[in-house]
């Protein structure tokens, strides 16, 4: 997963909410996690927050399940996980993609979500093949010899702009930022010689 | 981030207990300018002989276990210098311990391994550290003084303006930068630099680095969250605006 993917947990109670927090935190997934404790405040922070996926116990909506269904309607790309504490009738949990319980271990939290948020995106694996591109590799040679993006994108006729997006690119499939850094990945992977380097 | 049991931080807890629960909690204590033995002494009364504020203790102790910074009250500005030797403190740490020993472990490594790429992780590593030492010194001698400058002239309740002499963002952004090198070495290091002979001055090397890159994010922590905010707040007293 390269993308970070926006949550908004519907809860109220500290406990859970300290609770999943520390789970997230420790789970690696890339993720910002917000909080809402009403309906009202979750339908203000979804758009605000791009909210891919919300987490929310069914009792938010037992007594209301239309106003529910109408925050769910018009938001179909975002993906809905029941966090269950105690029975439901089943027909309530039907409108999940997901269900989480009470008692799950911290593993099985984060494997149903990252399940439910790679299906959503099957794009989203290929991107995990951290394999330099054509012209990437192009890129990071010119930039290994020490040329400014600007010079870069006239000598290959791209946009600087172009030129930043593939430099965003290697950086997050090599996981190395600075030009120095990837100064050295490039005399490593044998794309530059080392004595062409500019000092 | 070090991911340990969590221990609920209290003023009774014998801090010698915390120490082996986090081992880094020492660097904590060591630029607060507290050594070792503690014997079965309580938080509180260490922090007590050392003239130390228990709350900012806790603090600063919580972010080194991984917490969030969740202050139930904000500290107050009277912190401020045990604050700026805190940092002080730090610097010397970097500069005159951890970096130089880093140095010399990626120097080690480069001997025992001599692939000639290995040759370009010296000067990686001397750049970087020259960046570093020159932020240091910005702050040692830049925003250090101003800030217990501030700190002198809310206390005494000198009305007197004063031009604000570095901007918060650029601060930040310092660190950032700190950071992302460091992080880039280690990339290198555990995903590409080829193998040869330096299994262990490998491995020393990576420690090191983690113990730098753990004590340097609390160190950024404490300054964007603590020290900032606290500047903020004795300037709007005193009225600067920029």
């Amino acid at each position: 997963m390269k993308k970070n993917t926006n949550i908004i947990v519907v809860e109220t109670s500290p406990l859970v909410i300290e609770g999943l927090s520390g789970i997230f935190n420790k789970s690696g997934l890339r993720c910002s996690l917000s909080f809402a404790s009403t309906l009202e405040l979750l339908e203000f922070l979804i758009p605000k927050n791009k909210a891919e996926l919300v987490i929310i116990n069914p009792s938010f909506f037992q007594n209301s399940p239309k106003a529910f269904n109408t925050i769910k309607n018009q938001l179909n790309q975002v993906k809905w996980i029941g966090l269950q504490y105690s029975y439901f009738d089943p027909k309530i949990l039907y409108v999940f993609d997901a269900l989480i319980t009470i008692s799950d271990t911290p593993e099985s939290i984060i494997a149903i979500i990252n399940k439910l948020l790679v299906d959503e995106s099957p794009h989203l694996q290929n991107s995990s093949q951290d394999v330099l591109s054509e012209r990437e590799t192009d890129v990071l040679k010119l930039l290994a010899t020490g040329m400014a993006n600007k010079e870069i994108a006239d000598k290959l006729n791209i946009s600087t702009n172009t030129v930043i997006t593939h430099r965003k690119n290697i950086s997050q499939k090599t996981g190395i930022k600075s030009v120095s850094g990837l100064t050295i990945y490039a005399v490593v992977q044998k794309l530059v010689s080392i004595e062409t380097l500019s000092d | 981030m070090y991911q340990r049991t969590n221990i609920y931080l209290s003023p009774d807890l014998k801090m010698s207990e915390i120490i082996t629960n986090n081992h880094y909690i020492l660097l904590l204590l060591e630029h607060f300018g507290i050594g070792l033995p503690l014997q079965d002494k309580s938080l509180n009364k260490v922090c007590e002989e050392n003239n130390l504020n228990i709350e900012l203790f806790l603090t600063f102790a919580n972010l080194y276990n991984g917490l969030k910074y969740s202050p139930k009250a904000p500290l107050s500005y009277s912190n401020t210098p045990v604050i700026v030797n805190y940092l002080e403190n730090s610097h010397k740490y970097y500069s005159e311990e951890i970096y130089p020993n880093i140095l010399s472990t990626i120097k080690q490594m480069a001997e025992v391994n001599n692939h000639k790429e290995m040759s370009l992780v010296p000067k990686f590593f001397i750049d970087y550290f020259n960046e570093v030492t020159e932020h240091l010194d910005y702050e040692n001698e830049v925003v250090f003084p101003y800030v217990l400058d501030l700190f002198e002239q809310v206390k005494n309740l000198k009305h007197t303006r004063r031009k604000i002499q570095y901007s918060v963002v650029e601060y930040k952004e310092h660190h950032n930068d700190i950071e992302e090198k460091l992080n880039d070495l280690k990339s290198l290091i555990i995903k590409y630099l080829p193998q040869k002979n330096d299994q262990s001055v490998r491995r020393k090397l990576l420690f090191l680095l983690s113990e730098l890159e753990y004590d340097l994010n609390i160190h950024s922590k404490i300054e964007d969250l603590i020290l900032i905010p606290l500047v903020a707040e004795m300037e709007s007293h005193l009225n600067i605006s920029k």
